[in-house]
Formats: structure tokens, C-alpha cells, sequence
């Protein structure tokens, strides 16, 4: 099942990292194949590559989270191929992940040093050296956070800059950040920077992984492109210019697979109407309107809302106030299965935990939805369960031989379809999807937009809560864009490109409000 | 890893079960769904081979039978627990249900002399008591262990407070003239309750198997997240789990009464609910839910039996019996473990 060979790359002087031919599979798709990348002293190196390329696979393999099945890893000459967590640390490697690593519960000086305590003999804690070494370092990078306060009582940016902070508190030799800023404001943005250009003098490396092309323009050296978990090319920034940069990022087959789509949009026909949605920390005062045929993208970063907006909008979590009208009949306040049965459906964002159920096979999971809201009868006739898969199968083209496998057997985007199918078994009105392409590989991925096109092209009207800009662009009609839990912007299909999205999600618009009022 | 690859060859040959299909393989797949699917038979029919080296008499028809009907009780018990441990709980307070129903029951008989408005009292008690556990798990949301560790001693102390402490007995006549030829009785050589224990095995099994509660229950183990996403009603469900294993548990009350004739308030049924759950282990149903077969628990509750039986044809000491069996049980679930992670890899 796993293979792979490959020999040396020439060693540069001083500091460098090689890793080499890794093959990380997971769930029959290879997530990493046969990649190399060569990272040298005092260098910042920009990892590029779409969302599910892979990339922070590979990091995770550097981290020593994960084993690559083979391949080596070559630091400062040495082979260290067998990396753990713990070994990755002493070898000065930091990782700052994309997803928040802190403990609410504890301090910010207990997060820094959290599992690094300085103590006295090994027992006692050294709180007030802790305490002031933090200190330091949060000057240093120009924060105004107090180690004393609790990680819970921090917004995300600034937790963010904590999970930083937590990589420069020890000597280090690279540093892994992974979309460090996604939550970042620009002066956030630009305050890291001038700390990263500091540790470059110091001699430190570090690796950067980022969607964002002018950042990485702005502050790498070199960069490696990945695609489908694969190799693509690597060279100096000051050679390519951004347009190259994103050719290589999604390759050019791929740009003219352009999702077909026609004007389904029925203006006069209102399908959905929120009106003034709140729910206390989430969101506030969320209002629209979705016609019939219509896609509405819903975007924002981490922190926006967006997920327990949707959550709300399928009964699954309770508002503060406002109301949710379908056809204009009010379903909010109900349980799930009465806004089951009213005509909404939903996707829910991470498969994992929150739509497959692991234990049981692929036509059981199928069913689900059907049982709880249409299955007439307590007994379930295994004929017609297995009618009822293979129509999915043909409808939504999953890739899976028996039906009574389990569910885990199969692969994300094969595994994603099957929630699909579970949900375009009950004809409903409206069909909610949260974040329906996470961790699907491209080709995958393009087949969901076509079917949710296809939803569209027969009338149903479908909201996609995403953060992927490529992926709001193929399919949107309309695109709210929410920030801090409010709607800052709202796109016709027109109007729609990838700057003014980011402008909005990253709430500029209202920073220079802000202080043009000051 | 060797185990692995030791084991590709079998995979694909499983996978290309065609018209080619061998006799040999056919064997090979059975043998493999023998092993990885019902081990529980292959590990009665080892203790039971284990027990014919201590006396030829142990697989004799008389004592094989014996073997099924002294694990009525717990085995009926351990249908219900199955269910409450798919789904991702546990019920600790089956033995104390099992006490108070059944005093009750004896309360009930000696007043109407009547099989059925005495089995309804039981069932429909413990009904009750299994949907008061059910209310606090699924709807208050207390974690099943405290709310049911709270019964086990509550519903004891009412059994003894109901019985003043001292035994409840079913009034002689009446006793061998209505109850005893249930508890004693048997069809060709086969005991009532043995047939009862089947009867309820099947029944359950096809709840847990054929109808639309039974796939709730194995997704509200194995996600409870996903489960309550496609409209699932989780509490609900958890609440009729627990109301169905007080019902089980009535019924295994009722069956101790036809069999014993008294209830001792302060004994019977006592630390049942470890067997129990043991049985329910050595069925292969995974303590942290979702996965789990009802027939699994029917052949726990006689392999914990055939253990006992063996260790007292082997005329171990009783001091050291308990010690065995709790090996045996660790070891069981160990290689059941081992025995999962092979196959999943």
C-alpha cells in the first residue's frame, strides 16, 4: 500500500531541514506523495497549495505528530526520519497550527510555558519567572496582553498571537506557522512581520503557509508549491509574480473547469426570510432574505459566527431573538425534525465529528435523515435501503462496491457524498451547508459544486457557509460577508472578487472608519 | 504490521467472493467472520472443551442445559444492558430494580393469586423505574453512571423499607399450585426460562437489528453529535432505553419469583448489575458505544456461567474463584480488542 525510494539532496551550509518522498495516506487517499523541501538557514519559506493539498499534512510530519510512511528528514545533516513531538522540540522546530492550541482555562503565562514549566527541582513551579519572561515577549512583539490574564477572556486574534508568542519564548531554529494570520488584522499582520524579519537576522528559518498571495510576496524568500498532495515546484519569489504563483497553486487544468451555471434565481419567489437573528458571543442582528433557485454563500474568518449561524438556522441551537420565516411560516424555536420535516436540510461542518456516524455502514448512514423524518414504518426493509443507496450512488456518484461496509471504509469525498445523498432524499426546500468541502480532495470537491448547482437548477435554494473564496466564486448568486458576528457586506454575483471579500471579512472597512472618526 | 500483511491475501480474496468462489474460501470466510465477528461462540466452545478435561459429564445435554438456564437471570438483564451500553451509557442499578420488583411482585401475587396482573405489577414497575434513570440521563443530562449509582442504592433501600427488611415469600399452595411450574417447568427437555431467554434474545435482537429505534440507539453511541444533526430524538431515545431495561429487568424480577418462590429485600439481586455488565463485555459490545450485538450478550451471560461451571468442576477454591474470573473477563475483552484492531487495519 505504501512505496517509496528517492536518494539525497545536497546539504547547504549552516542550518537546513530536508524532508523528502513522504507518503501519508489516510483513509486510502494519499494525503502527502513524494515530496521534497528544502528549507535553508535564516530563510522564510512560503509553503503554497490549495486548501486540502496537503500542506499541513506535511507540517504535521515535520512537527512529528505524524509518521510519514517513508521518506526522510535530514536536519543539519543528521537523519531524523523518526520525529516526535517531543524529539521536534529539542531538535528547535516550533509549530504554530492553524487550528488554536490554548487552554482556555489557564493563564496566558501557564499556556506559554504550558508543558515547558521552569520550576525549582522539577516540582515547584517558577511562576514569577515565567510570569516576566512572558512579559518580555509579548513586549516584544508589541502586545498589550497581561501573562496574568485567561487565554477564555481573549479574542481570537489575539489568542492567536499567543500561539505565536508561544513559539518565540524558546530558542527555536524554525518555525512552522500555519495560516497564522487568518484572524489577524493588518496592523496584527504587519507587527508579525517586523518580528519575523528579526528572527531571520537572528538566523532562524521559518516556514509559511498562507492563501494569502500578498503576504507571502511580501515576506518570503523562497517557495514550494503543493497540489492533490503532490509536488509541484519550488524557486525565489523575486522570479514569479503572483499571477504564476497561482497557476502553479491550482493548476492549469483546473481553471477551466468552470462549474456551468445558469441564472436559477427567482426574485419573486422568497423561500427563506431571517430577520434580525441574535444569539449572545455569535452573531447579532442577522437579517436576509434567500429566493427560490438561489445560492447564497456565507463567508467571514474564524471568529465571524458563521457556524453557529447555521446551527440556528436548522433548529440546532437556540437564538436570543429574531425570527426564521420558511415560506413564511415561522420554524424558529423548533426542534430539528420539525424544520426537518417543514424543508430545511444541513450539512454540518466537520464530518467527522458531526455527520458521519462512524460506527455503522455506508446505507445505514445513507438513511439517516430519511428514517427520522419520512420512514413511515418501525420496521426498515433491507431492500429497499439497498434500492435507496443505489439510486445515491448513480445520483451523486459515490465510489463504494458494498453498501453494507462501513462508512469509515470510504474516502472524504466519497464519504461526503454519502451526506449529501443522506439529505437530497428528502426533497427539502432549502439545504444548509457548513463548510461542505472541508478536507475533500479537488476532484471531489469540483462534483459537489455541480451538485449543488444542480439543487439550484431544480429549484431549491441552497445557503453555503464557506471560508474558500475559489469555492464561493464557482457556485454564488449572492454572498453575505460577516465580521464579529454581524453582516458587513453583502455581494451580488457581479460584484463578487476575492480582494473585497477580504476586505470586508478582515473588517477593514470599519477600521478606517474607526479612526478616521478618532 | 507482519499481522498485516499476513492478513492481505485473506482481503482479497474476501473482496472477490465471484462465481470462482472455492469451497476453501468459502470456508476461509466463514472461519474469518467466526473470528472477528462472533468470537464469543469460538470462546464458549473453548471454555466448554476446558470443561470436559475436569468431568465427562460437563457436555452432556442435562448439564448444558443447566449451563442456559442458570444464566437466565443475568442474561435477560444483559439484553437491556446492551442497549443502554450502545448507546453510550450504563445502567448500575439493574440488580436494585430486579429486588424491588420482584418484592413487589410476591406483594402483588399473594394478593390477586394471578400470573398476568402480577407480571404487568413487575414490568410496569420496572418500567417506571428504568424511565425515572432515563429522565435524569436523557433529558437532565446527568452522566448515567451517578444518576444510576444514585438509584442502585436509592431503589434498594425502598425494596428493604418495603419489606421491613426481611424476606418476601409467596404464600406456599398458591406458589406450587401457579408459579412454580413457570420457574420449574420445562417443554420436552427444555426449561421455560430458557425459552423465555430465547424468546426475549430474538425479540430484541430484531429491534436492535430490523426497526428504525434500534439504528438510533448504535448512532446515538457512536455519535451523539451526527446522531441529533439528522433529527434524531436523543433524548427521548435515551430515555426509552433505560424505561425498556427496568421493563427487561421486571420481567427477569417476575422469572425469580417463579423460580425461588421468596424475595430476601436486602439480597436479591444484588451486585447483579456487575455480572451484567460483564456479560455485556464478554458479547463484544464496546463500552464506549455504537458498536455491539444483542446474541453477543446472550452468549456473555453462559460464558460467565460456563467459567463458574468450570471452576467449580475443577474444584478450585471459592476464595480464588472470583480472582479467575476476573482474569478471564479482562482477557477476554483484551483479545475481543486486539481481535477489532486487526480488522480494522
Amino acid at each position: 500500500m505504501e512505496y517509496f525510494h528517492r536518494s539525497t539532496t545536497i546539504l547547504e551550509r549552516g542550518f537546513s531541514c530536508i524532508w523528502k518522498c513522504e507518503t501519508k495516506s489516510f483513509d486510502a487517499v494519499k494525503a502527502v506523495q513524494d515530496v521534497s523541501l528544502t528549507v535553508n538557514e535564516a530563510e522564510i519559506h512560503g509553503l503554497l497549495g490549495e486548501n486540502g493539498a496537503g500542506k499541513s499534512t506535511l507540517m504535521n510530519v515535520l512537527g512529528g505528530i505524524l509518521r510519514q510512511d517513508s521518506g526522510e528528514i535530514i536536519i543539519d545533516g543528521e537523519d531524523h526520519s523518526h520525529l516526535t513531538p517531543l524529539k521536534a522540540d529539542h531538535l528547535g522546530i516550533k509549530f504554530i497550527h492553524q487550528e488554536l492550541n490554548l487552554v482556555d482555562d489557564l493563564c496566558v503565562y501557564e499556556n506559554l510555558f504550558l508543558h515547558n514549566e521552569l520550576t525549582h527541582g522539577g516540582l515547584v513551579l517558577k511562576k514569577r519567572e515565567m510570569v516576566s519572561r512572558s512579559r518580555e515577549i509579548l513586549k516584544k512583539m508589541q502586545l498589550n496582553i497581561d501573562p496574568l490574564d485567561y487565554v477564555r477572556d481573549l479574542d481570537t486574534s489575539r489568542k492567536q498571537l499567543v500561539e505565536i508568542a508561544r513559539a518565540l519564548l524558546f530558542d527555536c531554529k524554525l518555525i512552522i506557522m500555519d495560516e497564522p494570520t487568518t484572524s489577524l488584522t493588518n496592523e496584527e499582520i504587519s507587527n508579525l512581520f517586523v518580528i519575523m524579519r528579526s528572527l531571520k537576522k537572528e538566523g532562524i528559518s521559518c516556514i509559511y503557509i498562507s492563501h494569502k498571495m500578498p503576504e507571502l510576496f511580501e515576506i518570503c524568500d523562497r517557495y514550494t508549491v503543493m497540489r492533490d498532495g503532490k509536488f509541484v515546484a519550488t524557486g525565489n519569489f523575486a522570479d514569479i509574480d503572483e499571477k504564476q504563483a497561482t497557476e502553479m497553486l491550482v493548476g492549469r487544468s483546473l481553471v477551466h473547469e468552470v462549474v456551468e451555471k445558469s441564472n436559477t434565481v427567482d426574485e419573486n419567489t422568497t423561500v427563506l426570510e431571517v430577520q434580525q437573528l441574535s444569539c449572545t458571543n455569535h452573531f447579532n442582528d442577522i437579517s436576509f432574505t434567500l429566493h427560490k433557485g438561489e445560492i447564497m454563500a456565507i463567508t467571514g474568518l474564524f471568529g465571524d459566527g458563521r457556524g453557529e449561524l447555521s446551527e440556528c438556522l436548522f433548529g440546532a441551537r437556540k437564538v436570543n431573538s429574531g425570527k426564521i420565516l420558511l415560506k413564511g411560516k415561522e420554524i424558529q424555536g423548533q426542534p430539528i425534525i420539525r424544520v426537518m420535516k417543514s424543508g430545511v436540510s444541513m450539512v454540518p461542518r466537520n464530518r467527522k465529528e458531526r455527520s458521519i456516524i462512524k460506527d455503522m455502514s455506508i446505507k445505514d448512514n445513507l438513511s439517516m435523515a430519511f428514517f427520522t423524518s419520512k420512514h413511515k414504518n418501525v420496521y426498515v426493509s433491507d431492500r429497499e435501503e439497498t434500492q435507496r443507496f443505489e439510486k445515491s450512488k448513480q445520483e451523486t456518484n459515490i465510489k463504494a462496491s458494498d453498501p453494507d461496509n462501513k462508512i469509515t471504509s470510504l474516502s472524504g469525498g466519497n464519504q461526503q457524498k454519502v451526506i449529501f445523498s443522506r439529505w437530497f432524499g428528502l426533497d427539502s426546500d432549502v439545504y444548509i451547508m457548513d463548510n461542505p468541502t472541508q478536507g475533500i480532495d479537488v476532484g471531489a470537491k469540483f462534483e459537489m459544486y455541480q451538485l449543488i448547482t444542480k439543487l439550484a437548477e431544480q429549484g431549491k435554494s441552497v445557503i453555503v457557509f464557506s471560508s474558500e473564496y475559489p469555492e464561493i466564486h464557482k457556485i454564488a448568486d449572492t454572498c453575505l460577508v460577516l465580521y464579529k458576528g454581524e453582516i458587513n457586506k453583502k455581494f451580488t454575483r457581479d460584484e463578487l472578487n476575492e480582494m473585497d471579500v477580504m476586505y470586508y471579512a478582515t473588517g477593514s472597512n470599519k477600521k478606517e472608519g474607526a479612526q478616521s472618526h478618532a | 504490521m507482519l499481522n498485516k500483511n499476513a492478513n492481505t491475501p485473506l482481503n482479497e480474496r474476501d473482496l472477490s467472493i465471484t462465481a470462482e468462489t472455492t469451497t476453501k474460501d468459502k470456508l476461509l470466510i466463514l472461519l474469518r467472520k467466526l473470528v472477528f465477528d462472533h468470537n464469543y461462540i469460538l470462546s464458549l466452545i473453548f471454555l466448554l472443551l476446558i470443561g470436559r478435561i475436569a468431568s465427562d459429564q460437563f457436555l452432556s445435554a442435562a448439564s448444558l442445559i443447566n449451563l442456559f438456564k442458570s444464566a437466565v437471570f443475568i442474561g435477560i438483564i444483559s439484553l437491556g444492558m446492551s442497549l443502554v451500553i450502545i448507546s453510550g451509557n450504563i445502567d448500575l442499578s439493574v440488580g436494585s430494580i430486579l429486588g424491588l420488583t420482584a418484592a413487589v411482585g410476591v406483594v402483588v401475587f399473594n394478593a390477586t393469586h394471578s400470573i398476568f396482573v402480577t407480571l404487568f405489577a413487575t414490568v410496569g414497575l420496572g418500567f417506571l423505574l428504568g424511565l425515572f434513570n432515563g429522565v435524569f440521563v436523557g433529558i437532565a443530562k446527568v452522566a448515567a453512571f451517578i444518576v444510576t449509582l444514585a438509584t442502585l442504592v436509592g431503589y434498594r433501600s425502598i425494596t428493604i423499607q418495603f419489606g421491613d427488611g426481611g424476606p418476601q415469600i409467596v404464600d406456599n399452595d398458591a406458589y406450587f399450585a401457579i408459579l412454580r411450574p413457570i420457574g420449574y417447568g420445562k417443554l420436552g427437555s427444555i426449561p421455560y426460562l430458557v425459552i423465555i431467554f430465547i424468546a426475549l434474545t430474538v425479540l430484541v435482537w430484531f429491534i436492535m437489528t430490523k426497526t428504525k429505534f434500534g439504528r438510533y440507539v448504535y448512532a446515538i453511541g457512536s455519535n451523539e453529535n451526527s446522531a441529533r444533526l439528522t433529527g434524531i430524538n436523543v433524548k427521548l431515545i435515551k430515555v426509552a432505553i433505560f424505561a425498556i431495561t427496568g421493563m427487561l429487568t421486571g420481567i427477569a424480577g417476575f422469572l425469580y419469583i417463579t423460580r425461588f418462590g421468596s424475595v430476601d429485600v436486602a439480597t436479591a439481586g444484588k451486585s447483579f448489575e456487575l455480572d451484567v455488565i460483564a456479560a455485556v463485555a464478554i458479547g463484544g459490545t464496546s463500552m464506549a458505544g455504537g458498536r455491539g450485538k444483542i446474541q453477543g450478550s446472550f452468549f456473555g451471560a453462559v460464558i460467565l456461567y460456563a467459567i463458574d461451571a468450570i471452576l467449580s468442576a475443577f474444584q478450585v477454591p471459592a476464595f480464588v474463584n472470583d480472582l479467575i474470573k476476573g482474569i478471564l473477563i479482562l482477557g477476554a475483552v483484551l483479545l475481543q480488542k486486539a481481535l477489532d484492531k486487526e480488522r480494522t487495519e
